[in-house]
């Protein structure tokens, strides 16, 4: 459980970051990316995946339109706009900037 | 933006929930195609998919309470299902709708005159600073002296100019115009005479044209200039642009109308709307400059800074001044103490941010207990809607057992209901308001005599919208809250098990509503049964004269001087002439009309005696006034015309009370005494008849000792016309006949004597006609309340009676059964409300006339009225329940 929920804080940041490396992607598409990327480490829960991408389009950061794939499914791909990359832009410098501070703590503790 | 979007999504839903469905379904698909791939079993590959998913229900309940304004959207959806509910139980929506709006409709309409006759400011620049003077009078009990007169008024105004800007406003007084098209044709307007500055300090606008200014009031006679109303303008000019530099007649002097006032002035006085304003110059010569002449207000705005108490302490000083000045010209005729007292007279500076008001003094306390006991009736009209929703609610208990079971919240729960309540209130207001609006012109038609009639501006302020969305509110929970709880009290297993809806409910919950719906009803019908007895009682009382087929007739005869022996004589020949007229019994003259509000008090002086502080009233009249009055005379003689002309000592009737007063121990007839004209002078009275007791000019106060002295009329008197003809019949007759005595009368005013002495009545007859339809609703919601809680309770015990009458009940045991349950708690109610009753009698005791709050039947009578109202409407319940059927009750359900 706690895994879930620490995971579960830095997973908008992950979505943001994938969307705006690979462009516009589903809420399946974007599983399969982070778990891809991860190796697997980060298992996304995917029943807050989807919570979390319509928290983030009430928000503004990405935005949702309806296409058809290849294999003629109706997909709903997610997209990121402008204020999306400056508050991934924030929210990375943050996480990094806590990171070091945690690995400064974790080496000289 | 995102909470626009989210309000908006409220009302796209079900679009929201397909979208949410379609992107779930991609993304299982894509799933199943991976695990299928990794090559499990297309069915294994599904349920994976959908586990690792996990519920999709909750999913989408997140995901809407994202998208959506959740409390909004339940919210919604609860607005639609109570309409529903309320629609299907078509009959307590009804019930619960009348009665409230009913209650909202009188409390809004109370309010609605107490805002504009007591709680609204003037609109006027900076209210909080006006003020205006008044001073005590001696021996009126709480009333202070408002008027003035222009002498002082000047020196006041010009010592007290750095601490307060006062001006002067005569009482708007009705009065005889023509305007220049009217064709002689004379209109009733309200004329105010007031200081040129008083618009101008009171900083209000003009609609058209220009107010008054200080330019407009500085020599006597020479400003005719007017501003009209902007009602007047409006009403009687249709607005027109036009009507500036016409002109109207008002008291034989022509105006120029230069200005309209803005449409949000009225005037200063709430209760009395002003048609004209013109200058105080261009009232009467001699009231500009006699010190006898106490004809306006003295209205001001304190300067910055300056305090009341401040300005009090210099215009104290003047009063005092100008009264010893005036003391100083007295005769030695005073009491010494009496004239210090006079010269000693407080003055006072009233706040006059809400305006200065004759009709507040008189109907703010009985306005403040109309508009409590409207909300008694609301009090009561709440607890009976609360019992109707949970009986209501106790058929639903399967169904919110079932939706909490189900996993509803019980916030949830509740918010329905109350949603539910609120909406009742909204529409029970929205019909209040309908019902306050037809309501409050009607009462304050009430207000108005035939003499004077009462405008008030109406509309509805933020101070009203506030009391109703309070009372909308404060209505809703009252009665929605108890229910809501109720309703979602209950235990899901128990109810569902059971099968029976109705095994959770006892009758117990509506007790303590039962007992303040009885308290309530019991205080509102005992006050207003004293209100009642009140006004019975006193037009029951006797004034001494005969006010039936009894008509009075001001008449004017400007052409008639006083002291001319033709006046006397063309008067005289008026007399004859109507005595010989047929369908005229009798007829007489006096200086004004008993019960009109005009009176003449005046000190005399018993030979061998000291003066008095009290003064006995007096009255001139003609020959015949006793006969023509239903006077009886009891011993002496009345009137002739001789009396009229007769030198020193004038004779005079007195009544018995001033017989008694002044000459306790011996007859008064043939007795001399003094009265004293002015501050000085002694005129010779012989008393030549004595007059049985009757009232002047109150039905309440006892009668006053009363002087009746000859009179000579001039250019004015008030006829007493003793007939069986009709007002319009008579002045018909009079309009032909009193031109043909002499061209110099014309009548200006006809009524009843006894519209006159109703007039006098207008408080206590509002307080009993409102307090007793208060009642009337009150006593009704008590009966349909005890009534609807008992059936529900026959209804719900049906087995029980069933098994009771199978077994021998007898049915008087069964009524005991069923009215048992609430004789106990009405009786509780009963009591708390006499408690209650006894507590509130003490704000209306003063207002009361010969009753009082502790006399027996003040109090049986209420209380036997009610419980006969609580046993009439247990009784049909109570009686359907002997004649239930043991065999069909037990298989009941």
């Amino acid at each position: 459980m706690s895994r879930q929920e620490s995971f579960q804080g830095s997973l908008p940041l992950l979505v943001l970051k994938i969307l705006a490396r690979r462009g516009p992607l589903h809420g399946y598409g974007i599983t399969v990316r982070i778990e891809e990327i991860s190796e697997e480490v980060l298992r996304v829960e995917e029943g807050s995946l989807y919570p979390a991408l319509h928290r983030m389009e009430e928000a503004g950061w990405i935005k949702a339109k309806w296409v058809t794939t290849q294999n003629k499914r109706r997909a709903r791909v997610y997209e990121i706009t402008l204020q999306g990359r400056k508050h991934l832009e924030t929210e990375e410098r943050r996480w990094q900037a806590v990171n070091a501070a945690v690995a400064r703590v974790l080496k000289y503790a | 933006m995102s909470l626009i979007s989210r309000f908006l999504n409220v009302f796209r839903r079900d679009q929201l929930g397909r979208e949410f469905d379609d992107e779930i379904r991609f993304h299982l698909a894509e799933r199943t195609e991976e695990f299928t791939g990794r090559g499990m079993s297309s069915e294994q590959a599904r349920q994976e998919a959908t586990r690792r998913l996990g519920s999709q229900i909750r999913l989408r309940e997140s995901s809407r309470d994202i998208k959506v304004l959740p409390r909004l959207a339940s919210i919604v959806q609860d607005v639609v299902f109570g309409l529903r509910l309320l629609r299907k139980n078509s009959a307590v929506t009804g019930a619960a709708l009348l009665s409230l709006s009913l209650a909202i409709g009188a409390c809004t309409a109370a309010f609605s005159l107490i805002d504009a006759l007591i709680l609204r400011p003037l609109p006027v620049n900076d209210a909080q600073r006006l003020v205006y003077l008044t001073f005590t009078l001696q021996g009126a009990g709480a009333a202070e002296g408002t008027a003035f007169n222009y002498p002082l008024f000047e020196r006041m105004r010009d010592v007290s100019r750095s601490q307060v800007r006062l001006f002067g406003m005569s009482h708007q007084t009705r009065r005889e115009a023509t305007f220049d098209d009217s064709a002689g044709r004379t209109e009733r307007i309200y004329a105010q005479w007031i200081s040129g500055d008083a618009l101008i300090i009171l900083g209000v606008k003009p609609a058209l044209g220009r107010l008054l200014t200080a330019a407009d009031d500085q020599t006597p006679g020479q400003h005719p200039v007017a501003v009209l109303s902007y009602d007047l303008w409006s009403r009687r000019f249709n607005s027109d642009p036009r009507v500036l530099g016409r002109w109207l007649i008002l008291q034989e002097k022509q105006f120029q109308i230069v200005g309209v006032m803005e449409k949000r002035f009225t005037g200063a006085e709430p209760g009395y709307m002003t048609d004209v304003w013109v200058p105080n110059m261009m009232w009467r010569q001699e009231a500009l400059s006699s010190s006898d002449w106490s004809w306006f207000r003295i209205l001001g705005a304190l300067r910055p800074g300056v305090s009341s108490d401040q300005a009090r302490a210099v215009l104290q000083t003047v009063f005092t001044n100008f009264r010893r000045d005036r003391a100083s010209q007295f005769g030695g005729t005073q009491p010494r103490a009496r004239i210090e007292q006079y010269i000693n007279t407080p003055l006072h500076v009233r706040s006059a941010a809400n305006g200065p008001s004759d009709l507040r003094r008189e109907f703010e306390r009985p306005l403040w207990i109309l508009g409590l006991i409207a909300l008694l009736v609301l009090l009561i009209a709440c607890s009976n809607v609360a019992s109707l929703l949970i009986a209501r609610a106790a058929a639903r208990d399967r169904e919110m057992a079932l939706r909490i079971s189900i996993g509803a919240g019980r916030g949830r729960l509740i918010q329905q209901v109350l949603v539910e309540s609120a909406i009742l209130s909204l529409a029970s207001c929205l019909l209040g308001v309908w019902i306050a609006k037809k309501a409050a012109p009607l009462i304050i038609g009430a207000l108005s005599t035939s003499q004077t009639i009462v405008r008030l501006d109406l509309h509805v302020d933020w101070r009203v919208f506030a009391f109703l969305g309070a009372s909308g509110a404060l209505t809703t929970f009252l009665f929605g809250l108890a229910p809501a709880f109720r309703a979602t009290a209950v235990a899901p297993a128990e109810t569902l098990k059971s099968g029976s809806a109705r095994q959770s409910v006892r009758v117990k919950v509506f007790r303590p509503l039962v007992a303040a719906q009885t308290a309530f009803s019991f205080i509102v019908l005992f006050i207003a049964g004293l209100f009642l007895t009140s006004f019975a009682k006193l037009i029951r009382t006797d004034p001494g004269f005969d006010p039936n087929h009894l008509s009075v007739v001001d008449v004017e005869a400007k052409e008639l001087k006083p002291g001319d022996p033709k006046s006397l004589v063309a008067w005289d020949q008026l007399l004859d002439r109507l005595r010989e007229m047929r369908g005229i019994e009798s007829a007489s003259l006096s200086g004004w009309s008993v019960f009109s509000g005009s009176g003449q008090n005046l000190h005399v002086q018993i030979p061998g005696r000291a003066v008095e502080a009290f003064e006995p009233y007096f009255l001139p009249v003609s020959p015949a006034f006793l006969k023509t009055m239903g006077i009886p005379l009891v011993v002496g003689r009345d009137f002739a015309t001789r009396d009229a002309q007769a030198e020193s000592p004038t004779a005079v009737i007195v009544n018995e009370k001033f017989a008694r007063r002044y000459f306790p121990r011996e007859s008064a007839l043939g007795k001399r005494f003094f009265k004293i004209h002015g501050f000085s002078t002694l005129v010779p009275q012989e008393i030549v008849g004595i007059a049985g007791d009757a009232k002047y000019n109150s039905l309440r106060e006892p009668t006053p000792p009363t002087v009746y002295y000859p009179i000579q009329p001039d250019g004015w008197a008030s006829l007493q016309i003793r007939t069986m003809l009709d007002p319009p019949a008579l002045a018909a007759l009079l309009r032909n006949e009193l031109p043909r005595v002499h061209p110099a009368f014309r009548m200006i005013d006809i009524t009843l004597q006894s519209t006159l002495v109703e007039n006098t009545v207008v408080q206590e007859r509002l307080l009993a006609l409102l307090a007793g339809f208060f009642a009337t609703v009150a006593v009704i919601l008590a009966a349909v309340g005890l009534y609807g809680v008992l059936s529900y309770s026959v209804v719900q015990r049906t087995r029980e009676i069933g098994i009771r009458i199978a077994l021998g009940a007898r049915p008087i045991r069964v009524v005991g059964l069923v009215a048992s349950e609430v004789a106990a708690v009405t009786c509780m109610g009963l009591g708390a409300g006499l408690a209650g009753g006894v507590f509130a009698s003490r704000f209306v005791t003063a207002l009361l006339y010969e009753v009082k709050p502790s006399n027996f039947w003040s109090v049986a009578g209420p209380l036997m009225l009610l419980l006969l109202t609580c046993v009439g409407s247990c009784l049909p319940p109570a009686l359907r329940a002997t004649r239930l059927d043991p065999v069909t009750a037990l298989r009941y359900e």
